[in-house]
């Protein structure tokens, strides 16, 4: 750690990214952002704009690199074998924290729960052009039916959680690179 | 026994049923074994009778006969049906004594009956049959098997964990190989027993080492056959058996290349480095073997929409043309027809009806099932045939290496691998893993077919530690993933929340990939779908459903299985206790005359009066009470469904379909022909041009829409009208015209004990029964 205790110091606030995100921040400066790629593989991706938004704090312009790398934080793959005491903040990358991340890319207006239309403009950025409103509109249906346990015609963050218990979420949100 | 059925009552009735199943397994066993050699020695007797016949027919007229014996003649189908009868009869045997079957599994089980049927053969006829010959074991009874464990193969984790298997299955065998070859070897050197007869210096290296290859080898049948009945998590089930599978390949080089070896008696660098090649060879020309004849299939199911009732046949003949051809070829046969089945399954199952869809899939674990039977029971009989050298230190040095050798190698590779793992193997996992390399038939055909000249000894080595690992930690692995504490499967159904947020976090996924820079995982999958997308599914899907997004189509299937669920839940409960006074094809008439009774026979018509309206009303609701009262007393083996916790969902979900489709019927209902009910019957409450969705029983996912109501008017047959507003959904096609209703319910239900249900393109396995 000695080395690189000079070049967090380059860095603005590098000692508490390291602590909040559990990983040396100005190595990041090496991730090969080729704009013209990136922005074509991202427009190409269906939920690219969302992907984006998600860096940028609500409200502001620019991205700086302590939100950036706390974004891309959440992807780091999960260590299991971690002790943790209880007075250490929940790291980034935990599987709650992953899925917590996730469903903030759903849930635009940040009230805590997925409504229909945002599943539905979701499914509409997903599916698209590919097959017609009507059976949008029963997938979303049939969604939050099977999800709504409070009838209130939205997706909980637990309801969200609970569907994707069979999914291994620390393998799925994990990008190797980060580590 | 049956002087103690009397004073115990309820108890003693459940005890002597299962000294009843004792007693009729063991009857079935004598009876068999029995017959079998009435029939072998009727057919030596008929053989010495050919003889004489002859020269008696010159010299007197014979008699008419009336009665005769003709045995020769259909011998061999007689006895492979018997055989076959036998080995069917045993699993009914076994799932009639629960306790026995939840202790022992039942490889054990067949392989003593085996042992028991070979002994009784044995001494009644003094000579066995070599019943498990290579031929009959690797052309006839290892195919099915590994389609079956092919074409379900769960691809997503397969493919996730594809780094970890390979390591598993090539290093791992060959570390096996070399381990167990080159410690036999030295110890034959080094022991010395006086009491055998065989002087075991005289095993040479290299067949020590063509033994290594043939018993270092994981077996998928032995795999299957004990890990389906433990429910291990998803992960070890995987990596164990996609080992086991991979295997073959290396198994097959390394045998041929011995077997070389031991013919020409040298070795040299040059022969290594062919070796190599020819694994390499091996191994992928299976694969495109199988990938080749799995692309034909896709393309010809393409066109088999005028021919519903061969589709399975193409299926199961380019499958196992692809195990033919990768044979020929001395390429991995095993891989050949993993790979044909894994790549046809996504194109095929678009293209097919669901009825084929069925079919293959009860063909198949029918198939495998039978097979699987057999050869344990084989392995039993081959067992008492054959000679045997019992060599003690042989015997227990080959069990105790391969055990240690196991152990090694998991724990070594296990090391490695876990610093390219995003989520690492703990210790249980490898314990699990090490502890379910179980050999099998593959290892003793193998041993079958060697020509050494200690194929002898070498053959009861194999025996001794197929017998080891399928009885001792076959039995044992149970209770020890119970007391680890190894996750279990999770048995929940897939719901479309979880469709559709696995493919969120993909594009999430790729996205963050592609800003990372890192080509990663998602990335190489994102552009395999599109190419997928774009190109492939093109040329191999009929039609329109080549462009349906998969989430679409699962959808669709969802929806299917929904329907049909509700119906059978629902409204065959009713229907069923009345339907023999109902539908027969004659009583039908076109018009009710006779006023609406509350008797739910005379309702069964498609023309509807206000009065009829009143009954459906009627109906629906009580069925909706039925409903529930009826899926909250489950029973595996009296329903279908399984409402379990997480199936609490779905039953909230059908009801209030349920419920929006009674409020419809009665909104409907008064002014509008019996039209609107059925187009409309699955209409948001209160929405104008609402979406239907339509959906066909001839395709499994697709949304093309079926002529309903022409179906009932022309079709005088089709009865079930009312819990029909619900069952729309799944009127099958023309052909069933005339079928009446009871027989709709069975043949589109999945009778037996189905715990789950095959998925599409990425995931979930079925859990074979």
């Amino acid at each position: 750690m000695g080395s690189s205790r000079s070049s967090l110091r380059r860095v603005p606030d590098g000692q508490q990214l390291l602590q909040e995100t559990g990983c040396e921040p100005e190595r990041w400066f090496c991730l090969g952002l080729r704009s013209e790629d990136l922005e074509a593989e991202l427009s190409e991706n269906p939920i690219g704009d969302r992907i984006v938004g998600a860096f940028f704090q609500p409200g502001q312009e620019t991205v700086d690199f302590p939100s950036f790398v706390r974004v891309l934080a959440h992807f780091r793959p999960t260590e299991k074998n971690r002790t943790r005491d209880g007075v250490q903040p929940e790291p980034a990358n935990s599987r709650n924290r992953k899925l917590k991340f996730a469903f903030q890319l759903y849930d635009q207006d940040r009230d805590g729960k997925i409504s229909r239309t945002e599943l539905l403009q979701v499914l509409r950025e997903m599916l698209g052009l590919q097959v017609t409103e009507e059976q949008l509109q029963s997938i979303a249906e049939r969604a939050i039916q099977e999800a709504d346990l409070d009838r209130d015609d939205a997706i909980c963050f637990d309801k969200f959680r609970k569907s994707l218990e069979k999914v291994d979420i620390d393998h799925k949100m994990s990008v190797r690179f980060l580590e | 026994m049956f002087s103690r059925m009397a004073p115990r009552g309820r108890s003693g009735l459940g005890r002597s049923l299962a000294e009843l199943g004792l007693l009729l397994l063991a009857i079935l066993v004598l009876l068999d074994g029995t017959v079998l050699s009435l029939e072998a020695a009727t057919s030596s007797e008929i053989d010495t009778h050919e003889g004489k016949p002859g020269t008696h027919k010159n010299t007197s007229k014979k008699s008419f006969p009336v009665l005769g014996i003709k045995y020769d003649d259909v011998s061999v189908p007689f006895e492979i049906s018997l055989w076959v009868l036998l080995a069917s009869l045993m699993k009914l045997g076994f799932h009639l004594i629960p306790r026995l079957s939840n202790v022992v599994p039942e490889s054990c089980l067949l392989i003593s009956v085996g042992l028991l049927v070979g002994g009784i053969l044995k001494l009644a006829r003094d000579e066995v049959p070599p019943v498990l010959s290579d031929r009959i074991f690797f052309l006839c009874l290892l195919p099915p098997i590994i389609l079956d464990a092919g074409y379900f193969l769960p691809i997503r984790p397969f493919v996730e964990n594809i780094g970890t298997i390979l390591m598993f299955a090539v290093v791992g065998t060959l570390w096996n190989a070399f381990f167990v070859g080159g410690l036999i070897y030295a110890v034959c050197q080094i022991a010395q027993d006086k009491y055998s007869e065989i002087d075991l210096s005289n095993i040479g290296i290299l067949p020590c080492l063509l033994f290594g290859s043939i018993i270092s080898a994981v077996d998928p049948v032995a795999v299957l056959a004990v890990f389906e009945e433990i429910h291990i998590n998803e992960l070890l089930h995987i990596l164990v058996f996609g080992e086991s599978l991979l295997n073959d390949a290396v198994t097959v080089v390394l045998y041929h290349l011995f077997e070389e070896f031991m013919e020409s008696g040298s070795v040299s660098a040059v022969d290594a480095i062919l070796g190599l090649v020819s694994f390499l060879i091996v191994a992928l020309g299976g694969v495109l073997v199988g990938a080749f004849y799995g692309i034909l299939a896709a393309f010809t199911s393409r066109f088999t929409s005028h021919t519903r009732v061969i589709e399975p046949l193409f299926v199961f003949l380019y499958s196992y043309m692809a195990y033919l051809s990768a044979e020929v070829f001395h390429l991995s046969g095993i891989m050949s027809l993993i790979a044909c089945g894994a790549v046809m399954r996504p194109y095929v199952e678009a293209n097919i009806s669901h009825k084929s869809h069925t079919t293959i899939k009860y063909f198949l674990k029918m198939w495998s099932s039978v097979s699987e039977t057999l050869i344990f029971i084989f392995l039993g009989v081959a067992t008492v045939e054959g000679e045997h050298h019992w060599n003690w230190v042989f015997l227990t040095s080959t069990v105790v290496l391969c055990l240690v050798a196991r152990v090694i190698g998991v724990v070594g590779l296990t090391y490695i691998i876990n610093k390219f793992r995003i989520v690492k193997l703990t210790t249980k996992d490898q314990f699990i893993i090490a502890y379910g390399g179980l050999r099998g038939a593959i290892a003793f055909s193998l041993g079958f077919i060697l020509h050494s000249e200690h194929k002898k000894i070498f053959l009861t080595a194999i025996i001794t530690v197929i017998f080891f690992t399928v009885f001792v930690q076959g039995m044992t692995i149970k209770p020890l993933v119970e007391l680890l504490a190894v996750k279990k499967k999770h048995e929940a159904k897939r719901s479309i929340n979880e469709e559709i947020h696995t493919r969120f976090l993909d594009h999430l996924l790729t996205g963050i990939e592609d800003i990372c820079g890192h080509y990663g995982h998602h990335h190489w999958k994102n552009k395999l779908n599109r190419f997928n997308k774009k190109y492939v599914k093109k040329i191999l899907i009929a039609g329109d459903r080549s462009k349906e997004p998969q989430l679409i189509a699962f959808y669709h299937k969802l929806e299917m299985k929904n329907a049909i669920q509700m119906v059978e839940s629902g409204g065959g409960s009713k229907l069923n206790s009345t339907f023999p006074s109902t539908v027969s094809m004659q009583n039908i008439q076109p018009k009710i005359h006779s006023p609406p009774s509350a008797r739910p026979s005379e309702r069964a018509l498609p023309q509807l009066t206000k009065g009829r309206e009143e009954e459906i009303r009627q109906i629906l609701r009580t069925n909706l009470q039925k409903t529930r009262q009826r899926l909250q007393s489950y029973n595996r083996h009296t329903l279908v469904v399984d409402p379990d916790e997480e199936g609490f969902d779905d039953l909230i979900l059908k009801k209030r379909r349920m419920m929006e489709l009674d409020w419809k019927v009665c909104k409907t209902s008064s002014h509008k022909s019996s039209n609107a009910i059925y187009s409309q019957a699955y209409v948001k409450p209160g929405a104008e041009n609402v979406p239907t969705i339509k959906i066909d029983l001839a395709s499994p996912q697709s949304p093309d829409s079926v002529r309903l109501l022409d179906e009932v008017v022309q079709d005088q047959g089709l009865t079930m009208s009312l819990p029909s507003s619900s069952s729309r959904a799944y009127k099958t096609s023309g052909k069933d015209d005339g079928r009446d209703q009871q027989k709709l319910l069975r043949c589109l239900s999945d009778p037996g004990p189905d715990v789950d249900d095959d998925e599409d393109y990425d995931d979930d396995e079925p859990v074979p029964t």
